[in-house]
């Protein structure tokens, strides 16, 4: 689990191959743009592609020149979506159909999308038969349940292109076809972030979490809130941070993330609340408590969540699907696929990938894939300051959550005092992506389902 | 310890309600032999109706519109159970799922946006694309929501003291009133009501409208009153956890109340002994105690001779038609 580690040196190299290459991908997508916003009537011409998939531990860099002759009107993309839940849950679906029409919007050449929506996860394939009935060339399924039935049919039609969202099986990977890619939006930094906010406001000295199950995923966004808690309360009082995790076994349930939320305020004196379910109902119960005049706080989810608790809200994590999609939009619409198993962080899907002074941070504002949610100005300017400096640092990939350097100096270790990361070590995607342990600083034992 | 019971109490008394007011309609409905397997789908038809009529005109216009669309939901029943006397399981199961389907369409965001400005032409931008809307205040009562301990009784909002009065007040109707006579000796023995001069149709007809308000007043309290974010199917099983309660409190308004706030508890419950590291130990056992509960009250009522001592309603789910 730990192997695959390198050095610092190493990763500085890698992070300034991944500039360069960043710099590269910029230009050649600036000349794609500009060539798809010419007009229909283009005389032929070639194209240079540069894709750059860039992980704490690997990195790929894959270039591809293709000669096109594009004559006439260019021909009509249809794209079909494949959603686990309905458009309106404000969370997890709403936020893919918000990046289908961004996409859709952003791709300047005519594109028609359409969707299935509150697709169980045995039914995929029949939806997957009907949006290519309809003419979908290109299909996104969006849930990871979804995995196995998406690599069948992208073996089945190997003339149609299939993304997978949130999985591990992809053509790049390996273990699917080559039609078949993978895409997933990551918010562990993020979190770390709103930790850092949560241990700058923490009157108590205790932090919640609202989880939805105990996987992976949801465990690393835990640990990382709860490391950048730790490091600011410290920072401030010199005492570690007290974290409390209560799991709802829910994706959606606004109910139960309403009881367990008031759980963690009112016995355990919780103060900060983040929280990984679809819906705003843990920012809603802080909100309360705010205007009965107790200070309680919490985040935004997958969607800008500030209209519903406009006191309570610190800041959160906010996705947009819309440059992931769009990306594919056009690799099928300029036949240069490539297969690829994408894990979009801070910085990736920008403009540019390097960094800004702290003073012209875009920490808050959208950009990219995932991004910070307008930071509430009763975090102290000091903290908001190294909120912005870790996020512009993260673009780089210059500072890693899931290092010494982001725990005050100290090793990580795990509830049984076991060190899990060493100074000099990061953590990479395989530890990430299986991890099964808590930060010391956590109360309650993980659930082992 | 007070303090820790208090918070446990106020929160149990909050989720408890929506099972209580549930359930309260659905014991007139089945003391007059009807099956109101409907719930569900009313409650979840008062939720969004009450979601959208707060943005357009405020609770009061709300609550009163989710019970009209709770009776009204109620009558598809009355019609197929009481006068086509269809098979009343198969009828409210089809009601339950009218009700999560036309609920989900209604309140999704395009068709919410036409008909909150169809309602309401001057409603700001914002309250067309927002998913809450304001919760119904506490209203505490001076001096008592002082006592300590029994204090969270009376700082509650006014859908969870209209529960309070409601229960005792239907429990006196149905049985210290003629009315209630009649609305028991219907699901009793229909025959012979109907041979004492009592309408069985018209009774009927009454008490699943009865149990239709009732159910659209809980999914409005479920909304309004507990957590104000408008979900699509986020009833989640409360209807049915209702229904079993019904048979739990052995079709007694008072044992109902007691009940709904046992069930309420054991879900609060629940999130507090995670906090002190029982939830590790199996959380799914801990999800599924409300259900263990139900189930529970269901095998013990399936027992003959308890279900003789109890007092279900002889002719539950029978239609009745005069010329047998």
């Amino acid at each position: 689990m730990k192997s695959g580690k390198i050095s610092r040196r190493e990763f500085l190299g890698v992070a300034r191959n991944v500039a360069i290459a960043g710099v590269v991908a910029a230009g050649a997508v600036g000349a794609l743009a500009g060539y798809l916003g010419g007009s229909s009537a283009a005389p032929p011409r070639t194209v240079t592609t540069t894709r750059t998939v860039a992980g704490a531990a690997q990195t790929i860099t894959a270039t591809k020149t293709v000669t096109q002759t594009v004559a006439g009107a260019a021909e009509l993309l249809k794209v079909g979506y494949v959603y686990v839940g309905p458009v309106g849950d404000y969370g997890w679906s709403y936020g893919h159909d918000r990046g289908r029409r961004w996409a859709d919007e952003h791709f300047g050449l005519p594109v028609k999308s359409f969707y299935r929506e509150s697709v169980p996860e045995a039914e995929v394939g029949s939806a997957i038969e009907t949006l290519m009935d309809e003419g979908a060339k290109l299909i996104f399924t969006t849930s990871f349940g979804y995995m196995d039935a998406t690599a069948e049919y992208a073996e089945k039609y190997p003339d149609h292109y299939f993304v997978h969202i949130s999985g591990y099986r992809s053509g790049a990977a390996g273990n699917a076809p080559e039609n078949m890619s993978a895409a997933f939006a990551e918010f562990y930094q993020l979190y770390y972030l709103n930790g850092l906010a949560a241990g700058a406001m923490t009157e108590t000295g205790v932090v919640g979490y609202v989880g939805a199950y105990p996987i992976p995923e949801v465990v690393r966004h835990i640990n990382a809130f709860v490391l950048g808690a730790n490091y600011a309360y410290k920072e401030r009082t010199g005492k570690n941070i007290k974290a409390h995790v209560n799991w709802i076994f829910k994706w959606v349930g606004p109910d139960d993330a309403r009881k367990a939320a008031i759980a963690l305020i009112e016995e355990k004196n919780c103060d900060v609340l983040a929280f990984t379910e679809d819906t705003p109902a843990v920012l809603q119960v802080a909100e309360e408590y705010q205007k009965k005049g107790r200070k309680v706080w919490s985040f935004s989810h997958y969607s800008d969540m500030r209209d519903y608790g406009p006191n309570a809200h610190l800041t959160g994590q906010i996705a947009n699907w819309g440059p992931i999609y769009l990306d594919f939009y056009r690799m099928v619409a300029t036949n240069s696929w490539i297969p690829v198993d994408i894990w979009a962080r801070i910085g990736d899907y920008m403009p540019y990938r390097w960094r800004k002074p702290v003073e012209q941070s875009t920490a808050g504002q959208p950009e990219g894939v995932v991004y910070l949610a307008p930071l509430n100005p009763a975090i102290p300017s000091k903290w908001q300051l190294l909120i912005k400096q870790r996020y512009e640092e993260m673009k780089e990939l210059l500072f890693e959550p899931f290092s010494v350097e982001g725990n005050l100096g100290e090793p990580i270790r795990d509830q049984n005092g076991e060190v899990r990361i060493k100074a000099g070590e990061r953590a990479d995607h395989d530890m990430l992506w299986s991890m099964d342990w808590f930060v010391e600083y956590i109360e309650e034992p993980l659930p082992k389902v | 310890m007070i303090e820790w019971i208090e918070s446990v109490l106020a929160l149990t008394l909050q989720v408890g309600t929506v099972y209580l007011l549930a359930s309260l309609g659905e014991i007139y409905a089945e003391r007059s032999g009807i099956l109101n397997l409907g719930l569900e789908g009313i409650m979840i038809m008062g939720a969004a109706s009450s979601f959208i009529f707060t943005l357009a005109y405020g609770h009061l216009a709300a609550i009163t519109v989710s019970i009209i669309v709770g009776v009204l939901m109620s009558l598809i029943l009355a019609l197929m159970a009481v006068y086509m006397r269809l098979n009343q399981t198969v009828a409210g199961l089809a009601l339950t799922m009218l009700g999560l389907g036309l609920s989900g369409f209604l309140a999704s965001p395009e068709v919410r946006k036409v008909i909150l400005l169809a309602l309401n032409p001057s409603l700001p931008e914002k309250f067309l694309a927002i998913q809450e809307a304001p919760k119904l205040p506490e209203i505490p009562v001076p001096t008592l929501s002082e006592i300590p301990v029994i204090g969270c009784f009376f700082r509650q909002n006014a859908l969870v003291y209209f529960s309070y009065a409601a229960a005792p007040l239907m429990w006196f109707i149905l049985f210290k009133t003629r009315p209630g006579l009649s609305l028991r000796s219907v699901g009793e023995n229909p025959a012979a009501a109907d041979a004492m001069g009592v309408s069985v149709f018209k009774v009927r007809c009454v008490a699943t409208m009865v149990s239709g308000g009732f159910a659209g007043l809980a999914g409005a309290y479920l909304f309004l009153g507990f957590q104000p974010f408008w979900q699509e199917g986020l009833t989640a099983g409360k209807g049915f956890i209702a229904l079993s309660l019904v048979i739990l409190s052995t079709w007694n308004p008072l044992r109902a109340l007691l009940g709904a706030y046992l069930f309420g508890g054991v879900e609060v419950i629940q999130y507090r002994l995670q906090l002190f590291g029982l939830g590790a130990l199996s959380p799914y056992l801990l999800a599924m105690l409300p259900y263990l509960v139900a189930i529970a009250a269901l095998v013990a009522v399936s027992i003959g001779s308890v279900r003789k001592r109890i007092g279900a309603p002889a002719s539950l789910g029978i239609p009745y038609s005069r010329e047998e």
